[in-house]
This record gives C-alpha cells, sequence and structure tokens, in this order.
C-alpha cells in the first residue's frame, strides 16, 4: 500500500506544491495582518510556489504517461497546460504586483485565490475521469468569480462577477447532464474507458452507444461541448465573455483570457483526442468524431466572425481585447476540428502563441489603464510617443495578434491553416479572412498610440515592467522565427493521442 | 564579405542600419542622416558592383544561390537568388531608397523613427525580390507592411489616416489570399520552393476541385489578385491614388517607383509559371484587365486638378502595360513588360520628385492655380519636361522604349484578339500624351502668377535627387540593351517555359 501511496503522491506532487503555497499565503496574510510588506511577501510566496510547481513539472516530463488513485492521469499532454497555467499565472501575479490601479494593502485572498484556481486548472487538465475534470472546473469558476468580483465595491465589478456565476452555473449544469447521460449510455464516466472496447468487464462502450442510441449520444456530446465553449467563449456561449472581461481587474482579465481559456481547450481536446481522435478508435466512433468536427466547425466560423465583427465597433481597448480573445478562441477551433494530430498540435502551438502575444497586450492595457484611468482609444492618444518602448512593443503584439510574419502569431496561424485546409478549405479562407477585419480594430491602437500627438502628462512606466514587455515581444518575434523549441513541445505533448489500446 | 552570400549583405545591411539608428539618440539628427544614408548606400554599391561585373549575362539560371534549411519540419528554406528579371529591380530598390533619404530632408518632423522605419521598408522590398522559397517571400512581402503604414500614417498629409489603414487593408486582404494559395500548393506539391513549384506546375499541378472551377484556377485566381492588389490593376486600383495623395514624397517616390513592381513582379516569378495551363486559359482576360487600367487610368489622370493624384493615376495607366505584355505571351511582349516595370520605376519615381518640389514651395497641389512657373523657375521647369516626356512615352525616351516593345509584342501575339486590345491601348497613349502635356501648360506656361514670383529655382539636393533618375530615362531610351541583355535570357525562358503549357 505504502508504495502506491508513494507513487501517487509523487504524481501530484505539483498540485501538492501549489496547495502549499495557497495555504502558505494564507499563514503570510494572517500573521502579517495584510499589510503592504505583507502583500509584496505574499507576491514573492507565490512566485515561489509556482516556480518550484513548474520545477517538479519539467522533472515529470519525461516520465511515461501514468493514471494515480485511478483518477488523476499524468501525462505530457497534462504537463503542456499545467506549465501552461504556472507561466501565465506568474505573469498575471506579477501584474497583480505592478497595479498601479490596485490598493497595496490586503492582497491575500487575491493571491489565494489566483493559485487555488491554478489548482483547479491542474485537475480539470489532468485527468480523464469527467467527475473530476467537472470538479476541477468548478474549483476554477469559483475561484474565478470570486477573482471577477474583487473590487466589491465597483459596480462593474460587481455586476461580472454576478453575470459571471449565473451564466457558469448555467453552464456547468448543462455540462453535468451531459456527463450524466454519458454516465447512462455507457456506464463509465472515464473517457479512456468509455473509448475501449466494450469487452473489457464495460457493459458498453462508446461504440455500442453510438450503435444503440445515436440521438442520445448525440445530445450528451453536445451538451458536454457546451460547457467546454462556454469556458473558451465559442459562440453561441460567449455572451459574458465581454462583460466579464471589461468588469473584472484587468490582472483577473489577463487570467481569464489567457490561463482559463487554455484550460478550456486543454480539458476539450483531451475529451475530444481520447474519444474520437485515438489511433484505434473504433470506425463507428471515429466517424462520428468527424461528425462533431463538422459542428465544430460551424461554431469555429461564427465565433470567430462574431468577435471581429463586435471588436471593430468597441470604444474600449479593454472590451475590444475581450471580443479579440472570442475570436482567437474560434481560431484554436480550426485547429480542433480536424480531429487529428496534426490539427491538435497547431492549436497547442496557437495557444502558446497566444500566450505571449495576450499577455503582452493586456500588460500594455494594464499599463496604460493605470497611468491614465481610462480604458478609451481616445486615451491613448500620443501615447507612443511618452512611453515608446512599451508602446513599439505593444505593436509587435498587434500585429502577432493579427497573423503577420514575422511573429509567433503569424506561424500559429499558418500551422492552423495547414492542418485544417484538407478538411475545411472554406474554414481556412474565413480564418485569414477574419484576421484582414481584424487588422482594423487591433492597428486601431497603433494609430492612436502614434498618428496623434501627445495630450496630458502620463507617469513612465516602471523600469522592471518595460523589461518584461520587451522581452515578451523580443519572444514574440524571436519564436515566429525560429520556431522549433514550441512546436517540438506541442508536438511532443501530444501522447494522448499515441495510448495503446 | 563573402561573394556568395552578397545577396543576404544587400538584403540586410538596411536592418543593422535600422539597429544602429535605433541605438542613437534621437537629438542626434544628423548622425542618424548619415547612418540612413550609409545604411541605404552601401547596398546601392554591392547592387552596382552585382549588375556590372560579377552577374553572368545570357542564362536563365538562378545566381548567387544561398540555400539552407530554416524551418526544417515544415520544409522551409532560406532560399535566394536573382536572375535577369529580379536584378534590375534590386537595383532600381537600392537607388530609390539612396534617393529618399536626402529626399526626406523636407519631411516634416521626419525623426529617428522615420529613418528606421524607411530602412526596414528596404529591408523589406528586396527581400522579396531576391527570395526564391515561397514562405520567405511571403515574410517579406508582409515585413513591407507595417513601416508603410507608419510611414504614410504619421507624417503623411491631412487624411494620412484614412489612406494608411486603406493601403494596409487592400494588401493584407491580398496576400492572405495569397498565402490561402500558399497552404494549398504546399499541401499538394510538399514544398516551398518557388523553381521546384514552377516545376511541379508545368508537370501539371492537380488538386480537389471546388465549386465546379479547378484547383489550379483556385490558386491562380488567389495569387493574381493577391498580386494585383499591388499593381494595382483595375478594379482593385482604388487605395492607389489615396496613399499617394497622402504618403510624403519620397515615400510616394518608393511606393510607384518600387511597391508597384512587386506585384508584377510577383505575377511572373510567383504566380505565371506555378500554375501555367490555368495562366494561358486567362491570358486574354488578363490582357483586357490591363488595357482597362490603361485607358482608364489615362482618362482619370485627365479629370485630376490634384498634381499628384494625375501622377498617381498615371501609374494605373503606366502599370496596366506590363499586365497587357505579359498577357500577350510572346518575348517582345514579356520583354517590355520587364522594361517598363524598370523605366515607370525611374520616371514615376521622378514625376513624384517633381510634385513635390513645387509642393515644397506652394504647399498646394492644385494644377490650375499655377502658372508660369516656367519663368521663375527655369531649371525646375527643364528637369520636369524630362521626366514627364520619359513618363509620357517621347521616342529617344525610356517609357517608349517598353511601351512600342509591349505593343508589338501584344500584336503579335498567337491569340489574334490582342491586335483589337493593341488598338485600344493606343487610345491610352492619346490620353496621357493630353494629360501631361496640359498639366505642363497649366503648370509652367501661361502668364506667371505673382504669387509665384519670388520662388526659389530647384536647389543642388532636388537636383542631386532628380539627376540619376532622368539620366536613366535617357539612357535607357537610347541604350536600352542596357537592361534588355541582362533580362532576355531569363525572358526568353520564361516565354518558352508558359508556351510550353499551352
Amino acid at each position: 500500500m505504502q508504495s502506491v501511496h508513494a507513487e501517487g503522491l509523487a504524481g501530484i506532487a505539483p498540485e501538492l506544491c501549489l496547495v502549499v503555497t495557497s495555504l502558505a499565503i494564507l499563514v503570510v496574510d494572517l500573521v502579517l495582518k495584510g499589510g503592504e510588506r505583507a502583500s509584496r511577501l505574499m507576491g514573492y510566496v507565490t512566485w515561489a510556489g509556482l516556480a518550484l510547481t513548474g520545477f517538479l513539472l519539467l522533472l515529470a516530463q519525461g516520465n511515461p504517461a501514468k493514471t494515480v488513485y485511478g483518477l488523476v492521469t499524468v501525462d505530457r499532454f497534462g504537463n503542456f497546460f499545467k506549465l501552461f497555467t504556472v507561466a501565465s499565472v506568474a505573469v498575471v501575479a506579477y501584474f497583480l504586483h505592478s497595479d498601479r490601479t490596485e490598493r497595496r494593502t490586503g492582497l491575500g485572498e487575491y493571491y489565494f485565490l489566483l493559485v487555488g484556481a491554478a489548482i483547479g486548472i491542474f485537475f480539470m487538465v489532468g485527468t480523464n475521469n469527467l467527475l473530476l475534470l467537472m470538479l476541477g472546473l468548478e474549483l476554477l469558476s469559483l475561484a474565478s468569480y470570486s477573482l471577477a468580483g474583487y473590487h466589491k465595491h465597483e459596480k462593474r465589478s460587481a455586476e461580472a462577477s454576478m453575470k459571471y456565476v449565473v451564466f457558469g452555473g448555467l453552464s456547468a449544469g448543462i455540462m453535468l447532464y451531459g456527463i450524466s447521460l454519458l454516465y447512462g449510455l455507457t456506464g463509465t464516466i472515464d473517457i479512456s474507458v468509455m473509448a475501449g472496447a466494450a469487452s473489457e468487464g464495460i457493459p458498453r462502450s462508446l461504440a455500442g452507444a453510438i450503435h444503440n442510441s445515436p440521438a442520445a449520444v448525440a445530445v450528451a456530446v453536445v451538451l458536454v461541448l457546451a460547457g467546454f465553449a462556454y469556458k473558451v467563449s465559442i459562440a453561441p456561449f460567449h455572451f459574458w465573455a465581454p462583460d466579464v472581461y471589461e468588469g473584472a481587474p484587468t490582472p483577473v482579465t489577463t487570467f481569464l483570457a489567457v490561463a482559463s481559456k487554455a484550460a478550456g481547450f486543454g480539458a476539450l481536446l483531451r475529451f475530444l483526442g481520447v474519444l474520437f481522435a485515438a489511433p484505434g478508435t473504433h470506425e463507428v466512433v471515429a466517424g462520428y468524431g468527424q461528425q462533431v468536427g463538422h459542428l465544430i466547425a460551424i461554431l469555429a466560423a461564427v465565433t470567430m466572425t462574431l468577435g471581429n465583427l463586435a471588436a471593430l465597433r468597441q470604444e474600449s481597448v479593454k472590451r475590444m481585447l475581450a471580443y479579440s480573445s472570442i475570436a482567437h478562441a474560434g481560431y484554436v477551433m480550426v485547429g480542433v476540428v480536424t480531429m487529428n494530430a496534426t490539427g491538435f498540435e497547431a492549436a497547442l502551438y496557437y495557444l502558446a502563441a497566444y500566450y505571449f502575444m495576450n499577455l503582452g497586450a493586456f500588460g500594455f492595457l494594464l499599463y496604460f489603464h493605470g497611468a491614465t484611468g481610462k480604458e478609451t482609444y481616445d486615451s491613448l492618444k500620443g501615447m507612443g510617443y511618452k512611453a515608446p518602448v512599451i508602446s513599439i512593443a505593444m505593436v509587435v503584439f498587434l500585429i502577432s495578434l493579427t497573423g503577420i510574419p514575422p511573429t509567433i502569431g503569424f506561424y500559429g496561424k499558418y500551422k492552423l491553416a495547414i492542418a485544417c485546409f484538407e478538411h475545411y478549405p472554406w474554414l481556412v479562407l474565413c480564418m485569414l479572412l477574419n484576421s484582414v477585419v481584424s487588422l482594423f480594430y487591433y492597428i486601431k491602437v497603433a494609430r492612436y498610440l502614434f498618428l496623434f500627438d501627445p495630450a496630458e502628462e502620463t507617469p513612465a512606466p516602471q523600469p522592471v515592467f518595460v523589461g518584461v514587455m520587451l522581452a515578451m515581444a523580443l519572444l514574440t518575434v524571436a519564436l515566429g522565427i525560429g520556431v522549433a523549441p514550441l512546436v517540438n513541445w506541442a508536438a511532443s505533448s501530444l501522447d494522448i493521442l499515441a495510448v495503446a489500446r | 564579405m563573402n561573394e556568395s552570400s552578397i545577396l543576404s549583405w544587400i538584403t540586410f545591411i538596411p536592418l543593422i542600419g535600422m539597429a544602429a539608428v535605433l541605438a542613437v539618440p534621437r537629438r542626434n539628427l544628423p548622425l542618424i542622416k548619415m547612418i540612413t544614408g550609409v545604411a541605404t548606400f552601401v547596398p546601392l554599391a554591392l547592387a552596382t558592383r552585382l549588375y556590372f561585373s560579377m552577374f553572368a549575362k545570357g542564362t536563365a539560371a538562378y545566381q548567387f544561390v544561398e540555400r539552407f534549411d530554416w524551418i526544417e519540419m515544415i520544409g522551409v528554406q532560406y532560399y535566394l537568388g536573382v536572375d535577369g528579371l529580379s536584378l534590375p529591380l534590386v537595383w532600381l530598390t537600392t537607388l530609390l531608397l539612396f534617393i529618399a533619404v536626402p529626399a526626406s530632408e523636407t519631411v516634416p518632423k521626419a525623426s529617428k523613427a522615420y529613418y528606421a522605419l524607411l530602412l526596414l521598408l528596404e529591408v523589406g522590398i528586396t527581400g522579396v525580390f531576391v527570395s526564391l522559397d515561397y514562405f520567405l517571400f511571403y515574410v517579406f512581402w508582409e515585413v513591407m507592411l507595417l513601416p508603410m503604414y507608419f510611414l504614410i500614417g504619421i507624417w503623411g498629409g491631412p487624411r494620412r489616416e484614412y489612406a494608411a489603414i486603406k493601403f494596409f487593408l487592400f494588401t493584407l486582404a491580398g496576400s492572405v489570399l495569397m498565402l490561402v494559395a500558399i497552404v494549398a500548393l504546399r499541401l499538394q506539391t510538399g514544398t516551398f520552393s518557388i523553381p521546384e513549384l514552377a516545376a511541379a506546375g508545368a508537370a501539371g499541378l492537380s488538386g480537389p476541385a471546388l465549386l465546379g472551377m479547378s484547383f489550379t484556377t483556385w490558386v491562380f485566381w488567389f495569387l493574381f489578385v493577391g498580386f494585383a492588389i499591388k499593381v494595382p490593376v483595375f478594379p482593385f486600383h482604388t487605395w492607389l491614388p489615396d496613399a499617394h495623395v497622402e504618403a510624403p514624397t519620397p515615400i510616394s517616390v518608393i511606393l510607384a517607383g518600387i511597391l508597384l513592381k512587386l506585384g508584377g513582379y510577383g505575377m511572373i516569378r510567383a504566380c505565371f509559371p506555378i500554375v501555367p495551363f490555368a495562366f494561358n486559359t486567362f491570358a486574354y482576360s488578363l490582357g483586357v484587365l490591363g488595357v482597362i487600367s490603361i485607358v482608364y487610368g489615362a482618362y482619370v489622370a485627365l479629370g485630376q486638378s490634384d498634381f499628384k493624384k494625375m501622377v498617381a493615376y498615371s501609374s494605373v495607366s503606366h502599370m496596366g502595360f506590363v499586365l497587357l505584355g505579359m498577357a500577350a505571351l510572346t518575348e517582345w511582349g514579356m520583354n517590355g513588360a520587364a522594361l517598363q516595370m524598370f523605366n515607370h520605376g525611374t520616371s514615376s519615381a521622378a514625376c513624384f520628385l517633381v510634385v513635390g518640389v513645387i509642393y515644397d514651395r506652394a504647399h498646394h497641389r492644385d494644377l490650375n492655380a499655377f502658372g508660369g512657373v516656367a519663368q521663375s523657375m527655369p531649371r525646375y521647369w527643364a528637369l520636369t519636361t524630362v521626366a514627364f516626356f520619359a513618363s509620357l512615352g517621347l521616342p529617344s525616351m525610356a517609357g517608349f522604349v517598353s511601351e512600342a516593345m509591349t505593343l508589338v509584342g501584344s500584336f503579335q501575339s498567337d491569340d489574334r484578339r490582342f491586335r483589337l486590345l493593341v488598338l485600344i491601348s493606343c487610345l491610352g497613349i492619346v490620353l496621357t500624351a493630353a494629360y501631361i502635356l496640359w498639366a505642363l501648360q497649366r503648370v509652367f506656361l501661361g502668364p506667371l502668377n505673382e504669387k509665384y514670383r519670388d520662388y526659389s529655382d530647384i536647389n543642388a539636393r532636388e537636383i542631386f535627387c532628380q539627376a540619376p533618375l532622368l539620366i536613366l530615362c535617357v539612357l535607357l531610351g537610347v541604350a536600352p540593351f542596357l537592361l534588355l541583355d541582362w533580362m532576355d535570357a531569363s525572358v526568353v525562358s520564361l516565354v518558352d517555359f508558359l508556351r510550353q503549357a499551352s
């Protein structure tokens, strides 16, 4: 028994490390009574915990995939998203740390909730068990609801939180219902078992269920997909996103747009990959997966188009970025629809690209909101002459978001295009035309930054912050020219599709 | 400096210059200008050496090839090389960028960022002309957009923002279509190398048909539209007048002189040879589009009262000859088209400099408000006349040779219908003569408008910018072999290649 525990605990060491970090934050908060020093110290504790977690994840990177306690799957795919989460939460914590609009004391819950959300993500992306996935998702959601309403005296923030709770609760219910249907149809809540053959002591496999009651399976799959669609803000479940993104404090928005969204994609890709796309999948199931792909292709096209068209009309840069992140969810879906390794690899790569360019864009938003107190395009006027480095970095992020070479965003779009072209050429065309539309509102930021004379005095950004933004911008270009590291990482993270049956 | 890497040096020296410019404090503008001057002069010197002493004439093969893997996993290569079609345009690029530096003296508020962007622009343009890998080609193609956007958008005229975004959106829309075609080609052939793609195209490229149109037809139109927007061919030309009118003089010079050539060059390098069968099928349609551009551009130019807009529309008209000559698919036609690209590069650049000179003094460009300027600015008048007559296509000037070759070549075309097109395009020549002579008359002749009495004549810096272009306009009019000898082998091989596919 002891060895089982030793193995199990070693498997979930990163998760445990995060739990300890979150407790340590609470202790620091309690002991130092939430002063300014405590806030700073909690930031350091968070980074230390995240660094250790990241280290543990890297250590586990080479290990073969395994399932511990019959629930948690430790594999490279999960590690991809866990590392992604660690890296994004670290930057979000830094944003929080340098947020000029944030009060400087009593930030205990803020850090605690961030780490808590990360724990949720870890379980969500690291399991084949739909119930644990649901629990992880709920943990993430609960932490996110509170984070979105962190400025509880601000009407916008409170409203955002409320909306988030209502939409989140509804979609969680829908998803849970879908899971219960799947359980009823197949007799298991483990998707790897579900995808297997019926003879392994399992009453019915997915193949059997599809054979017997295709309509019921369709309803179940659609309901589960609806839950994921909500998490990654795919139309028609995206309505919460703009309001929540706008109302939440900017670091939280960053977390929602980057880490939380990637987590949703992680769980979605695992769900689709294990069920429909792994080699050796039953013919009937694979065919069914293609049908699901058709549905997702339509949703992807609608999502990116809606997101882009809505982003065109925004006055607020923050809201524009919210709609743009909806559009980008649509782009990632272009990789998902293929239901094969090439497409999933492209989706993972695009998410990694999305990490750099979106964190950068939100970082810029944070600075300029802190400097001017406003979020409209108008208040950007002439900013490029007062904070040149950050503004040039922002232009780099914007052209990367548009998908113009030589940036990481272009290579991401290229990979998506080449992966999807054989299956859905029209979707590729739709994506690329959408990127032309998106240019219009992205370049609007550059226009206000550089094409107008500076208006009022704004405080200069902190040197460290400039350094972080510059590093992000350089990486956005460098990784767009030397693409090998990220591509290799994405390709080697697809072990969910290589599971022998 | 290794001779085999000379193309990389020509392409990336401006990038080194840009890094140097960025390192200089913004107050030290003289030093910035000097660095920019050096960083544009060195590529010009190298390209001149390449042209006259290193390049082997009489062969259609790519020379000074540099080829190694860039993104191994998808087979993207850093693959550079020049032949007789691209080398003259590389040289023209380096020349016009070098001229743009002194010409920028009059751009208000030209700052460190301006010169840095100018150098970045040169990297993109030169890169396109020397790339033989389609992925690399596309990357350079897009690198041009952002500097151009800011150069028009920050340092342009009153409606600069509108013009800049319009330019950016049109070009990006075109290049997105191009990207779709590149992706499709890559999936069908497994290569990005333009020569290999051309070989695959000649062998008969096939792929899934869509909506009743064959694979090659789709690829052809996607690529063609992508390049046609840049040329610009009617009806994709509407961004051009706006961009030209709002851009500062040196940027207009670059825009008309080289950026438009990228479209024509793209067609003969990276569109027609890859889908030669589709090209043969639609050659006549392209010829028609070319003739519409010729006549329509000239007709609209006739109606302009804005000096710069008139020159802008004349570009649409002149670039129409390029398309007509290419579509005719004869050696004369293709040679004429290639020559016309170069000649329009010098003559339109000279015309925009001419407009810039008078604009710097009068601060308006209304043709009807001038008059008798020849009396106060005689030297300026002389230079303008040369530039305008070159543009008009006066015999013994460069434009005449290339336009005549294009028309003769089109007349020789196997497709008899081209004869009608030649007849119609002669109408364009008459209209061209009309608007150019009329403009000369309105600006320089007639009674001297008192307002312009005290204008200083064209100065040494302005002459320095103009002189090389005007010398080329005359020189290539009397000695066109200075270009034709270099181009001929490549042109002949291209024409043979395309004809085999008919």
